[in-house]
């Protein structure tokens, strides 16, 4: 119901526009264009994992869930020759149906429990994805899931292109973003936030909280899933090393540090992240603790994170303006 | 026509009976007060019948549906609302926001609807919205609606409860001290919104330790002590009750 002003609309548009035209931005280098998707993919599991903490639940077992939209749709393709365009969809129903079933039992738990059940669940993903050899191939994960081509007559496009890929991911995250920022901010948001803020005062005014916990967290898993469908058929190799509870805990990295009030947060704390993990890759072994230097100074310096800066900013002007 | 009606109620935890086998009844349109010592089982008499805790025993049935052992937001869906002793609100929403959350049941909510941003969906919000500033006018905080919630004094937050209780459109509505820690003037707001709100059609009732208020506002009243009734009855009729001034007032006491 807040609807966006004008400002902020300004801010998504733009980031529209430089997503849209980044290929050429950066000369089609390709590094570059790899970084574009790693930031697109991360954004949206940052994302989605803001959209279960928007009933008050950091979810750990988020990479999990994005492994099970990666496995189902790598291994359809690998094994019984489904294209892509079916695996991304049946990636996502299959990791929304899992978390359908797994939230029931899990959503009753609250606060320190619930963070620590997650992990088990996210842990418990991964661990089956390896153990299961045949299957999923154990720890060696799968190879060679290839994306797919398709042919429009007059042109032939193969997503084994980069910039291609890249327009393919930035689709599927745009909508994914749209998604949630749709929810959150219509009536269906303003109930999450009421048992985010006071989930027995949500109860008592008639919200089903119990079932709009197990809705959500579906719908955000089943995101999560898509998101990993993606990835899988980007990277072309999974493992169950790629959906560890790192993977989740980076995610939590973005969202804290991006903000945790609005569906901005995720989005600028996932692109600022992630370029400022791969500026730290020539630093080698050390990246993962400048990394956490960097944390700590987001978290410390700018409480609220990223995207109180340009509330901040406004501040700033109209005193120096006085 | 009775509208809420408690039969043989039992509410035990563990080894404590809080409520003991008591029978009430509470008519449409009518003010009632609930009192009774510290640990008389009041709170868990509302409790009980708002779905919070589940019913050890006995029934309760609010207009001729038996809501024993239904959920809390399927009791608020029949129309039986609560507010709570110690100041609940979303504390991070706007006043208005605080009320139009209140107002879920009636805002015809649909996942759908929120996805699709649909022309329906749209009026519902605004109406909502509508309806919530309405709520605000009536309990008398229309001009602080876009504050945040937090930012209330005690008295303004205590009638922010009332406000967001009173957008789900209750048919019945319990009041766990409305009046706690207010000052003398903040009390007498509060007895005048009461009967406004019964003025409306919506029966009261209240739990209060505050004898002008109880006295003064409660159409009938009733007095538990260690989970159960040892008086009913209006005001005048309480106050001589010798049981009553024993245990709640000491037997001295000279109640006015």
């Amino acid at each position: 119901m807040q609807h966006l002003d004008r400002a902020h609309k300004a801010a998504w548009t733009g980031l529209l526009i430089v997503a849209l035209l980044l290929p050429a931005l950066v000369a089609f280098d390709t590094y570059l264009i790899h970084v574009a998707i790693t930031i697109t993919l991360n954004v949206a599991l940052a994302t989605s994992m803001w959209m279960i903490w928007s009933l008050g639940f950091i979810s750990f077992a988020h990479a999990g869930f994005m492994g099970i939209g990666a496995y189902t749709s790598a291994l359809l393709l690998t094994k019984l020759g489904i294209s892509m365009w079916y695996g991304l969809w049946l990636g996502a129903l299959m990791s929304g149906l899992i978390a359908l079933i797994i939230s029931v039992p899990l959503m009753r738990t609250r606060a320190v429990y619930f963070f620590m059940a997650s992990w088990a669940v996210g842990e418990v993903i991964k661990r089956n994805f390896a153990y299961f050899r045949d299957l999923f191939g154990g720890w060696d994960g799968v190879f060679d899931i290839n994306p797919a081509k398709i042919n429009l007559g007059f042109v032939q496009i193969d997503f084994a292109d980069r910039v291609a890929y890249y327009y393919l991911s930035l689709f599927f995250v745009a909508l994914i973003v749209l998604i949630i920022h749709r929810t959150n901010s219509s009536r269906t948001g303003m109930m999450y936030w009421s048992i985010h803020e006071n989930e027995l005062l949500a109860q008592h005014t008639g919200v089903n909280v119990f079932r709009e916990k197990v809705i959500a967290f579906t719908v955000a898993c089943t995101l999560a899933g898509l998101t990993g469908a993606l990835y899988a058929h980007y990277q072309t190799y999974i493992s169950p090393k790629s959906f560890d509870i790192w993977k989740s805990e980076f995610a939590l990295v973005h969202v804290i540090v991006g903000g945790l009030t609005t569906v901005g947060g995720p989005v600028a704390g996932a692109i600022s992240l992630t370029i400022v993990d791969e500026l730290l890759r020539a630093t080698g072994y050390f990246r993962t603790m400048f990394f956490g230097v960097v944390l700590i100074a987001t978290v410390i310096l700018l409480p609220g994170g990223l995207e109180t800066i340009p509330g901040r900013l406004r501040r700033l002007f109209q005193r120096s303006g006085k | 026509m009775k509208q809420l009606e408690i039969k043989n109620l039992t509410m035990a935890f563990g080894g404590i009976t809080a409520i003991d086998g008591i029978d009430m009844a509470v008519e449409e349109g009518e003010i009632r007060g609930l009192i009774g010592p510290n640990g008389a089982g009041k709170t868990t008499f509302f409790n009980a019948c708002s779905g919070r805790y589940p019913v050890t025993s006995g029934d309760i049935t609010f207009r001729g549906h038996q809501i024993s052992g239904l959920k809390p937001h399927e009791i608020a869906r029949l129309g039986l609302v609560r507010t709570f002793q110690h100041v609940t609100l979303f504390k991070s929403f706007s006043v208005v926001k605080n009320v139009m959350a209140g107002n879920y049941l009636h805002a015809q909510h649909s996942y759908f609807g929120s996805l699709l941003r649909t022309r329906k969906t749209r009026r519902a919000e605004a109406d909502s919205e509508q309806r919530a500033r309405e709520i605000l006018d009536f309990v008398g905080l229309g001009d602080i609606a876009d504050k945040t919630a937090s930012s209330l004094p005690h008295g303004h937050q205590k009638a922010l409860g009332i406000a967001i209780a009173l957008a789900a459109e209750p048919q019945l509505l319990l009041l766990d001290e409305p009046c706690a820690g207010m000052n003398n003037d903040e009390s007498r707001q509060m007895i005048n919104l009461v009967r406004r709100i019964r003025d409306t059609g919506v029966s009261v009732m209240l739990i209060e330790h505050d004898m002008k208020v109880v006295m003064g506002l409660c159409d009938k009243i009733t007095v538990l002590n260690f989970g159960n009734i040892i008086a009913e009855g209006t005001p005048a009729e309480v106050r001589e009750h010798p049981e009553v001034r024993e245990a709640y007032l000491g037997s001295q006491a000279n109640v006015t």
